[in-house]
């Protein structure tokens, strides 16, 4: 078939199943790149002749959000994250290493095998650096092992793939029930692969064992996890389980039906110290039960609301999540409780919006309730776009049934007719699990028309984001659903008084929503009473960075810093010392160590220049720059301004030129008085939230590193991270062993055998590969003389 | 119905009124940019911010809906900066001159741009008035101007400058072709009196723009024939004498009296001049500072004796310009001086206070990079330099002229007069640099479409053209692309403008705040303001 019939019949297939109207440019757009990877000329213009969608609209769109393509790509897409916490760990390098190794200069290498693009979060924080090819994530990278990464990628693509197919299934009785974690993290790291290895074992070995999904542990930085439950027996937890570690693992607590297997087993329990002390690293195992070890740490100072059975449920199993008390809170409301009540139980319990702004969640919800009209909205907002932040993939990832719950409570506490999930494309697992989920709850008769018999109807759908970090802002948002470009426009009035279509909106985020349910179940009070006196509850933070245990956590509002940095998070690893932790991402602020006992709230967190944000807490030790670091978060926002408003599209850009200029050591004092002038300017002057609040890093980091900037200024970065500032230099305790001059990319290193080696600072890329490949450790980086 | 006060003032508005509409119902003046009555708020430009003193928060009244009880300031330190500074934002990103190099390198502020239009448009004599305009001798000048506006041309950065000079003289012999005398009209008929001491370029100048408010000017020089230093001085152009003498009758025709062969001394300056006269300019050159000397207190430095502001000496009424003020080493210059001490006359006899002649607010982005350099020459004649035929001392004929002409590439923009940004940033006293921190953006003109031609370096965006186009659906119309600093208004799949907007084009034109789209032929633009 020629590709014209084939653009025909994908456009007119897409358009019958989205129809022709102009607002549903989006997901037609959507689809369309996912049948051609990119967006064919050619079936652009055919879909404007056929549908209500106009080139100028279209157009529009396509260059707004990042995920739409005009040109094909390459083969395979290499996703480098970019997150805060990659971005701490050297992203930018493995970025550049990536195109280096593949001679890439435009968008895909010559033979267009690859495609190199840089992504905002893959909300792997825990792993970072992170580089996902295709479906396939690497965590751990380094500039030196990319040649490795891209051959064993290649690798894996020229074997057919190994299908797997479980015998069917005989009911015996079961030994005991293995969990295995599967949310984005945990697939990130291999868990894909260990369930695979899993399920082979288990079936090639004839053990009859459950094995359950659940959702995010949290303990993310120690995944895959493998849990083994067995009747009587203590819990035991494996973390950084590797696919050829399961078969191991399993045979030790379960026995082999066929006798070779058994025996088998029984020689592998005796050699089990061997075994495991080989891998050290990789397998360590925990029991949760027991005191003082890493993992209980981690969890016991923790209060799970928005994150409650974390580890126990499976996400899509309704009937476990009713058995846990799932949709009791709900039934409660459609059965005994009016409206009114349930707002008034929601104001008691001190609940705010947990998407950043902190605005209390029952005011909206009284606007809405207020309101008359025919059709009101209500929007689950989870396009969680900061970069070091994924609280709200996890949630939707593991708690499907909870967040609709919460959306069906706040629904029926308003009136509204109709409610859409929001969640970003880049999630595509939580985009899956609440597809599922509101297929289950519909069929159970917890979404649709007359729900639970109480003659409140409500329909729900979900929306993917196109990426675009400002579409978190609520005006935005809506205008992406309308088909728009997402540009903020000015509140008053807000979505819950005009919203979606002119109707009266209620927008609440994820962990908000997931709030909810445990609210109405366990009473206003019990909210009420955790956290501090204008912060209730608990809130969940995605901790990465510079922290021995990274992960999601979720503690009571007034936890001091100290206590999640170094109590939760295990203190700041190699021996480095802590130096700021930066809370609230682009948004945020940086938090020096000399306020390392704030309680973090609300308004403790505003008052010292920083924000709740949505929750992303990066460590940062005494390595990392702070200068760069309000580079890193400005260059975001910049990227990510809508561009409307004269105050942020110019503003975060000349402050980021001031910035990147301070950087390359061309800075003058005076660039600090403007930077500061042009920071308040911003701030005051921004029509919304995103610009209001991108200032922030560069305020705070003014305030508290002012000095570090003024040692730029002087030409010197203190922690060696400004490209321009340093050098690589080769100590004398080279013992020309050459390894360095091979890897180099750029030939700044002579091979000189058995002999110091010398890196020629005018070819030197800054790549940071000889200073990792070095045995001896004789490559540093010093500031230039 | 809707009460709030606005600067104090209380109005009532009906629900759903925005307070930029509630101050205009009250007379209230507040700058805006991305506004046009009748479309969408889009609150881009946020140039027209006002304070909420309830909140003391700072927001674009073209969006803020007017509420019960508000008070609102549109005026005060916060809000002004608040304003310059979005101003100062979008200079820092705006490429484009609003007066051509030429013309802010002419001392005389020759709009030479648009005399080279009417030149090539064959409008010899209008070319002539606009320079008259500023210009008091185009023919003596035309002759001995050392150009400095060829010196700042950018078609230099071409191939070689166009013959600004000799296309003044051009156009200056082609009205002296004319039986009577092409001169301006007068204001209303003054009856105060000037004396002018001294027929150099500068007095000569002064006595043309004095006469020309209606005043009546007599020139008074000890030597039996005018012309000060033209007559004498050594310059590396020739000056035929009967040139000058035709300017001089110019002048005689325009009103002026002679004096000749009257020789004044610093007594009869403080007596006879000031008594008979109103006011004294003194502009008898170089030589003639012997008389300055005189007239101030002993102890006085010339400095002190004499206003920079408005080159009043310190004995009122008396004035200084030229070479006796200063050395003037182009004769341009003294013109110049001479046209702005007739300025400081005037207010001094209209008992204004004295003011520095100011120009406006003027952008300019320095030199052409190599793809600017093929955008400028989209508007020019390629060939080189013409010479004159006839010699240069003769100049062009006039199909020379009109191919010389042809060769200027209109570095000034479009909107000149009419172009808001510049008119705010002039009014709110914008610094250009003050937020200039990134290598600027090379700027592109599109001028494939018949009428419209589009430069995005110019664009605010604030995407009124975007809706505007929208609602002709027989065309694609623009759209916004992109995100960010980097969002362009353009042609949806980057198509050439020349079929975007149709019908719409003219709307477009008018509602651009800047001169981003702008009627390819100049002077269109001047219809709306």
């Amino acid at each position: 078939m020629d590709m014209t019939q084939d653009y025909k019949r994908v456009v007119d297939a897409i358009l019958a199943e989205f129809g022709r109207e102009s607002h549903q440019a989006i997901p037609v757009l959507q689809a369309i790149q996912q049948n051609y990877n990119y967006l064919p000329q050619e079936a652009m213009d055919y879909l404007c002749a056929q549908s209500e969608i106009t080139p100028a609209q279209l157009y529009g769109i396509s260059t707004f959000y990042s995920q739409f393509r005009h040109n094909p790509v390459g083969k395979h897409i290499i996703k480098v994250c970019v997150g805060t916490a990659c971005h701490v760990k050297g992203a930018m390098q493995v970025y550049d290493g990536f195109k280096r190794e593949l001679q890439i200069e435009g968008a895909a290498d010559t033979d267009g095998l690859f495609t190199v693009d840089k992504i905002a979060c893959l909300g792997c924080c825990t792993i970072a650096p992170v580089v996902q090819i295709d479906d396939i994530t690497y965590g751990h990278v380094s500039t030196q092992k990319i040649p490795e990464i891209l051959e064993d990628f290649l690798t894996i693509q020229s074997q057919p793939k190994k299908a797997f197919i479980a015998n069917e299934k005989v009911n015996r009785k079961k030994q005991g029930e293995v969990r295995i974690g599967l949310g984005s993290c945990c697939v990130a790291s291999g868990s894909a692969e260990v369930k695979t290895e899993l399920e082979r074992t288990l079936d090639t070995n004839k053990i009859e064992v459950d094995v359950k999904h659940v959702g995010c542990v949290g303990i993310c930085n120690q995944v895959p996890l493998l849990e083994i439950h067995k009747p009587g027996k203590e819990v035991a937890l494996y973390t950084k389980i590797r696919p050829d570690e399961v078969s191991t693992v399993i045979k030790k607590h379960f026995k082999p039906r066929a006798w070779t297997d058994r025996f088998k087993a029984q020689l592998y329990g005796t050699f089990e110290d061997l075994v495991f002390k080989s891998v050290p690293l990789t397998t360590r195992r925990y029991n949760p039960e027991h005191r003082d070890t890493p993992v209980s740490d981690f969890l016991d100072q923790q209060i799970a609301i928005a994150t409650e059975f974390r580890g126990v449920l499976s996400p899509l199993d309704l009937e476990e999540y009713k058995q846990l008390g799932g949709f009791a809170a709900f039934n409660k409301c459609v059965s005994e409780q009016k409206p009114k009540n349930i707002i008034n139980q929601i104001k008691q319990s001190g609940l705010k919006g947990r998407g950043g702004g902190g605005f209390p969640a029952a005011i909206k919800w009284e606007i809405l309730y207020e309101a008359q009209s025919d059709v009101k909205y209500i929007i689950c907002n989870g396009d969680e776009g900061d970069p070091g932040a994924f609280m709200d993939r996890m949630l939707l990832e593991s708690y499907p049934f909870r967040i609709i719950e919460g959306l069906l409570i706040a629904g029926y506490a308003v009136g509204a007719t109709e409610g859409i999930f929001y969640i970003r494309a880049e999630y595509p697992l939580a985009v899956s699990r609440i597809r599922e989920a509101i297929a289950i709850c519909r069929k159970a008769g917890y979404i649709g028309k007359n729900i639970l018999g109480s003659g409140f109807d409500l329909e729900v759908d979900v929306f993917e984001g196109a990426g675009a970090f400002v579409c978190g802002e609520e005006t935005a948002l809506i205008a992406s659903i309308e088909g728009k470009r997402g540009m903020p426009s000015m509140r008053p009035p807000y979505p819950a008084e005009k919203g979606l279509w002119g109707k009266p909106t209620l927008i609440n985020n994820t962990e908000t929503l997931a709030c909810v349910p445990w609210i109405v179940r366990k009473g206003a009070a019990a909210f009420e009473d955790i956290g501090t006196k204008n912060s209730k509850g608990t809130k969940v933070f995605a901790l990465a960075g510079k922290i021995s245990r990274g992960g999601l956590i979720e503690v009571p509002m007034g936890m001091s810093i100290r206590q999640i940095v170094e109590d939760i998070g295990g203190g700041i690893p190699d021996g480095k010392s802590f130096k700021a932790v930066q809370i609230g991402g682009p948004s945020g602020g940086c938090i020096p160590a000399s306020m390392v006992d704030l309680p973090i709230d609300f308004d403790s967190l505003d008052e010292v220049g920083a924000m709740m944000g949505s929750g992303g807490l990066v460590v940062m030790d005494d390595s990392d720059c702070m200068v760069d670091i309000a580079r890193y978060f400005l260059s975001f926002t910049e990227d990510q301004s809508c561009g409307k408003c004269t105050f942020c599209r110019v503003g975060t850009r000349q402050m980021l030129e001031i910035l990147n200029r301070i950087c390359r050591g061309e800075g003058r004092m005076k660039d600090l008085d403007v930077l500061e002038e042009l920071a308040e300017t911003t701030k005051s002057g921004s029509l919304c939230g995103l610009g209001k609040t991108a200032p922030n890093p560069v305020l705070s980091t003014l305030q508290y590193f002012r000095e570090e900037y003024i040692e730029h200024i002087n030409g010197c970065c203190p922690t060696g991270k400004c490209q321009e500032l340093i050098q690589y230099h080769i100590l004398d305790t080279c013992i020309g062993c050459t390894i360095c001059a091979q890897r180099c990319p750029t030939q700044a290193i002579a091979m000189a055998p058995y002999e110091q080696h010398m890196v020629q600072d005018a070819d030197c890329v800054k790549c940071d590969v000889c200073r990792q490949v070095c045995p001896v450790d004789a490559v540093i980086v010093k500031p230039y003389d | 119905m809707i009460s709030l006060t606005i600067d104090h003032k209380k109005v009532d508005v009906p629900e759903g009124t925005t307070v930029l509409q509630a101050a205009r119902k009250l007379g209230v003046e507040i700058p805006t940019m991305c506004y046009l009555e009748g479309y969408e708020n889009r609150a881009s430009c946020l140039l027209c911010m006002v304070k909420d003193n309830g909140n003391g928060k700072l927001s674009p009244s073209c969006a803020l809906p007017a509420s019960n009880g508000m008070d609102i300031v549109t005026q005060d330190a916060e809000v002004y900066k608040s304003r310059k500074q979005a101003l100062e934002l979008l200079l820092s990103d705006h490429v484009g001159d609003c007066e051509a190099p030429c013309r802010m390198g002419c001392p005389a502020f020759i709009n030479i741009p648009k005399v080279n239009r009417l030149i090539t448009e064959g409008n010899f004599i209008e070319a002539y008035k606009l320079v008259q305009d500023e210009l008091a001798m185009p023919l003596v000048l035309g002759h001995i101007c050392e150009a400095p506006c060829e010196k700042v041309c950018r078609r230099e950065e071409i191939d070689t400058t166009v013959s600004i000079c000799q296309l003044i003289k051009f156009v200056a012999k082609e009205e002296a072709k004319n039986p009577a005398a092409l001169l301006p009209e007068k204001e209303n008929t003054k009856t105060q009196t000037i004396a002018i001491v001294g027929s150099g370029p500068a007095g000569l100048t002064a006595a043309f723009h004095l006469l020309e408010k209606g005043y009546s000017v007599t020139i008074i020089d000890k030597n039996n024939e005018a012309g000060g230093s033209l007559r004498t001085e050594k310059r590396s152009k020739i000056l035929p004498q009967e040139v000058l003498k035709a300017e001089i009758k110019r002048l005689e025709t325009f009103g002026a009296n002679f004096q000749l062969n009257k020789h004044i001394s610093s007594q009869q300056i403080t007596t006879e001049l000031k008594q008979s006269y109103d006011a004294v300019l003194l502009a008898s050159g170089a030589e003639g500072a012997q008389i300055l000397e005189e007239l101030k207190e002993p102890s006085e430095t010339l400095k002190s004796f004499i206003n920079p502001l408005n080159l009043e000496t310190k004995i009122s009424g008396v004035f200084i310009a030229g070479s006796l003020y200063k050395q003037q080493k182009m004769a341009v210059k003294a013109v110049a001086q001479g046209k702005e001490v007739a300025l400081a006359i005037h207010r001094y006899l209209q008992g204004l206070s004295p003011e520095k002649m100011k120009r406006m607010f003027n952008s300019r982005f320095g030199k052409l990079n190599d793809a600017e350099k093929a955008e400028y020459m989209k508007e020019a004649a390629t060939y080189n330099q013409l010479q004159a035929a006839s010699g240069s001392l003769l100049g062009y004929q006039a199909e020379e002229a009109i191919k010389e002409a042809a060769r200027c590439m209109h570095c000034d923009c479009r909107k000149v007069d009419n172009c808001k940004l510049r008119i705010y940033a002039d009014e709110y006293q914008a610094d250009r640099r003050h937020f200039l921190f990134r290598e600027r953006k090379s700027l592109v003109k599109f001028d494939e479409h018949e009428e419209v031609i589009y430069e995005p370096e110019k664009c605010i965006r604030c995407s009124l053209c975007v809706e505007i186009s929208g609602q002709d659906p027989a065309s694609p119309g623009l759209t916004e692309v992109g995100r960010g600093f980097n969002v362009q208004i353009d042609v949806p799949f980057q198509n050439s403008i020349k079929h975007a907007i149709k019908q719409e084009a003219e709307a477009c034109v008018r509602a651009c705040p800047t001169a981003a789209l702008s009627f390819k032929e100049a002077e269109r633009n001047k219809e709306f303001s």
